[in-house]
């Protein structure tokens, strides 16, 4: 991708401060605990706020496509800062996953036909990749894609998808299956024949998955036929840096709120936060959050110089730190907080559940290792 | 210092030129290597991994020899002091203009320097500018820059480590001289140092931290008995030094009487900038991907998972320590002062070499416990000696974390250590009694 529009320091700052403010006022913990009450799982009325108020769902789709063009670092900026609000909403699904596919698929036509919906926010996608096992493994897809027709629109699909974000609301499925040249990217529509999704009972409910099944649901490719393993890499490169984004603003809260208890909170006389044991805590939280800070920003500067084979060691990299800085510090804030961090009550177990999720979502600390030494060399 | 931070893009550009003119023209190895990194074999070169020096005297004098030269040869072309003054022999530049002089060096093959410039250059000679009299600056400055007079440091004190303003070392005045008398410790290259920096007790009825007084003693003075202590990589890079009623003119104090504490904590500031960046040395080539590649491949412990999960993590460690110091170095191009990230960078730093060693000789085993003459295998040992002390120089683990915690974090003091009263009031190790 090229063409990406820089923003300057003093812009970004004021992308996260404009970003942070919305999110105060409408993503507080209160409004994140009803709306995850809800069968939608996130607030229609926000999210067109968001593309109306702040153009977000539009901030890495090109101009020509209807949104503003910025990169990787721009996008990281508002994720931090969703990751610190617990932001429930379709922009990971539709902007990270669903957006990015499109663009990593380099066709034009798909792109003219999805992305304006995506950016004006009339359009909510979810990308929908593993199966059985959870894995981003091209092998493990069994998903069955058939041709039926001409053209790119005459395909049909049938198998499972599991684990997949926002997969009950999204207007536009994008899914991988398997064609006689190998995994292929395909549109669905929410309305295709023989398409049905189940929610999935899930241990962050802030984070809504679905199983999709597919019966002969007609479909569109996206792309090249057979080029789908090739950009489920690509992919999940870019998923990955957003979700190290998300990942260190969640971590940044953690450490927030669990200073701000620990100079509070007074026990034999003295403040918490006095006793070493909490102070070191609070410390090994910071070298954690600054590791992780410094890996997800660095890859969105080398996303966006276009270095590809240095991006995707970064990216890697930034999954590694920022998964375990965001468990560590959601783990230690609850440790800090003591009985009342443990309650139904305090945010603290929102973050745990989230943080465990994020680490978890692409596969877990075996496949994000192996996922970096691969890369480099080993 | 008052300088401004700020270096703009075009001023680096011709500064860079110039850097690879001199460097091409003037380093002993020649030109610059393509990619350090890069041109690591397996079973070619030198395969030690040595963060001290465990040379044969000999040795150790050769590469000192070189080592001032090429200070030397950096001075005589301008890049001797590059942030200090033109009147000292320096080039009025940022230290964004020494981080690029830093990097670029790395690349090529030049003799280590690291005797001198550690603690002399980093962290004595900015002390000695910012604190001392015009007349002593124009002595020894052009004198440390050119590589002629070493520097060391005499602060640690055995009663006095982690909590350093509880130095004992008197000192009292006789004249327009003071006399010197106690012992330091764990002083690194004072057994080659001309100049140490000494903080002394002046008065035992003021607090602990308002009762110091820092001199800049000729370690030629009658008086000063240096003794080296070896340490456990058999080695002896640091010593035990005696002062035994020294005389030191007045004008070599640094700093008004009692007020050596303010002295103190310039050095200690440049101590942690010069640390904080360190990621070059001859230990740094443990921390490269292809290092540790070649270690799992000749170990056999490619395809074992909790190896390879241990590797990723810390070379993803790695990787994000790298990161911090360049967003650092580009914050400061862009003329922002760094945050946490050096004293972070300096944590890392050394959990990363600690938990390199550990893996690598984890996995050789036996071959990391007895030299079997197998390249590559059993020099691991000298690195992993050598971690535990990176864990406790220049401020322990547990200073940095409640420097990060109460600093940047704003979490409250340790409450009970006493600032108030007089420093001989104070208890002291090993007994429940007052200091002095
Ligand atoms: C290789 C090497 C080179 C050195 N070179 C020099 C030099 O050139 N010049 C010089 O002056 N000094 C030098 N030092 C000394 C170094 O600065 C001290 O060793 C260090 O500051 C610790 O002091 P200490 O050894 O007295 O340990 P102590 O201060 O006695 O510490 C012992 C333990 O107690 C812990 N501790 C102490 N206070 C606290 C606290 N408030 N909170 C939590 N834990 C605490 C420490 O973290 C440590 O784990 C060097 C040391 C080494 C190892």
């Amino acid at each position: 991708m090229t063409g990406i529009t820089e923003l300057s320091e003093s812009e970004l700052r004021e992308l996260r401060s404009s970003v942070r403010d919305f999110l105060e006022a409408k993503s507080s913990e209160e409004a994140v605990r009803k709306v995850i009450e809800t069968d939608l799982g996130y607030d229609p009325e926000v999210w067109s706020q968001m593309a109306e108020q702040l153009r977000l769902p539009g901030l890495i789709i090109p101009e020509e496509y209807g949104g503003d063009g910025f990169g990787q670092v721009a996008l990281g900026a508002v994720l931090e800062e969703t990751g610190r609000a617990l932001l429930c909403s379709p922009f990971f699904a539709t902007v990270v996953l669903g957006a990015q596919a499109l663009l990593a698929s380099g066709d034009e036509e798909a792109c003219a036909a999805y992305l304006p919906g995506i950016a004006d926010g009339t359009t909510t996608a979810a990308l929908a990749v593993s199966e059985r096992t959870g894995a981003w493994d091209p092998v493990q897809i069994e998903t069955r894609a058939l041709r039926r027709g001409e053209g790119d629109a005459g395909w049909e699909l049938t198998g499972t998808k599991s684990f997949v974000i926002d997969g009950v609301s999204a207007d536009l499925l994008l899914v991988i299956a398997r064609t006689t040249a190998g995994p292929s990217l395909f549109a669905v529509d929410r309305g295709a024949a023989g398409l049905t999704a189940e929610p999935l009972e899930t241990l962050d409910g802030t984070r809504r998955m679905a199983r999709v099944r597919l019966g002969g649901t007609p479909a569109r490719l996206v792309g090249t036929d057979g080029a789908g393993g090739r950009l489920m890499a690509r992919i999940l490169d870019l998923a990955v840096t957003g979700l190290a984004a998300e990942q260190t603003g969640g971590a940044e809260l953690c450490l927030e709120s669990a200073t701000a208890y620990a100079r509070t909170r007074v026990q034999f006389g003295r403040q918490i936060g006095s006793f070493q044991a909490v102070k070191h805590k609070c410390a090994d939280m910071l070298v954690q959050l600054e590791l992780a800070r410094a890996s997800a920003r660095e890859a969105a500067v080398i996303a966006d110089k276009g270095d590809e084979t240095a991006f995707a060691v970064a990216a890697s990299a930034a999954h590694v730190c920022c998964s375990r800085a965001y468990m560590f510090a959601a783990a230690e804030n609850i440790q800090v907080h003591g009985g009342i961090g443990f309650t139904w009550e305090h945010p603290a177990h929102l973050y745990f559940r989230r943080a465990k999720s994020s680490q978890l979502l692409f596969g877990g600390p075996h496949a994000y290792h192996e996922r970096f030494l691969e890369r480099l060399g080993f | 210092m008052a300088h401004d931070t700020h270096a703009d893009a075009g001023d680096l550009a011709s500064f860079t030129a110039e850097v690879r003119a001199f460097l091409d023209a003037h380093a002993p190895g020649g030109t610059a290597r393509e990619d350090k990194a890069g041109t690591f074999v397996w079973g070619k070169g030198d395969d030690r991994m040595a963060y001290f020096s465990s040379d044969p005297p000999e040795e150790e004098q050769r590469k000192l020899e070189e080592a001032r030269a090429w200070q030397r040869t950096r001075y005589e072309n301008g890049f001797g002091w590059i942030t200090g003054p033109a009147q000292y022999g320096g080039r009025d530049l940022t230290p964004v203009h020494d981080m690029v002089y830093n990097a670029i060096e790395a690349e090529y093959d030049v003799p280590d320097t690291g005797v001198l410039s550690v603690v002399g250059l980093g962290m004595i000679g900015p002390t000695i500018l910012a604190h001392a009299r015009d007349e002593i600056k124009d002595r020894w400055l052009p004198a440390m820059y050119r590589g002629e007079a070493i520097a060391c440091q005499l602060f640690s004190e055995p009663e006095a480590g982690s909590d350093l303003a509880s130095v004992r070392t008197r000192a009292v005045r006789d004249g327009d001289a003071w006399v010197l008398s106690g012992q330091k410790v764990w002083t690194s290259v004072a057994h080659h140092s001309r100049l140490g920096l000494a903080l002394t007790r002046t008065n035992p009825d003021a607090p602990k931290h308002k009762g110091i007084t820092a001199f800049l003693v000729d370690m030629t003075l009658p008086g000063v008995e240096v003794r080296p202590l070896r340490q456990m990589t058999g080695g002896a890079d640091f010593n035990e030094v005696f002062l035994n009623e020294v005389r030191v003119p007045d004008d070599h104090r640094l700093g008004e009487v009692d007020g050596g504490w303010t002295v103190a904590l310039t050095t200690l500031m440049n101590e942690r900038a010069t640390v904080g960046g360190d990621n070059g040395g001859p230990a740094a080539a443990a921390l490269t991907p292809e290092r540790l590649y070649a270690v799992l491949r000749a170990s056999w412990t490619l395809d074992d998972r909790a190896v390879r999960a241990q590797a990723a993590e810390l070379l993803a460690d790695v990787m994000a320590t790298e990161h911090l110091n360049t967003r650092a170095l580009r914050g400061m191009r862009a003329g922002v002062t760094p945050g946490p990230e050096m004293s972070v960078a300096k944590l890392m730093y050394a959990q990363n070499l600690t938990c390199a060693a550990h893996l690598v000789t984890d996995v050789f085993g036996p071959r990391a416990i007895a030299d079997s003459g197998e390249w590559g295998t059993y020099a691991w040992s000298e690195l992993l000696l050598a971690t535990p002390a990176l864990r406790i120089l220049g401020g322990t683990e547990e200073i940095m974390k409640n420097i990060l915690a109460e600093r940047v974090l704003g979490l409250p003091k340790e409450p009970g250590i006493d600032t108030r009263s007089p420093f001989r009031e104070l208890r002291r190790s090993g007994t429940g009694e007052g200091a002095a």
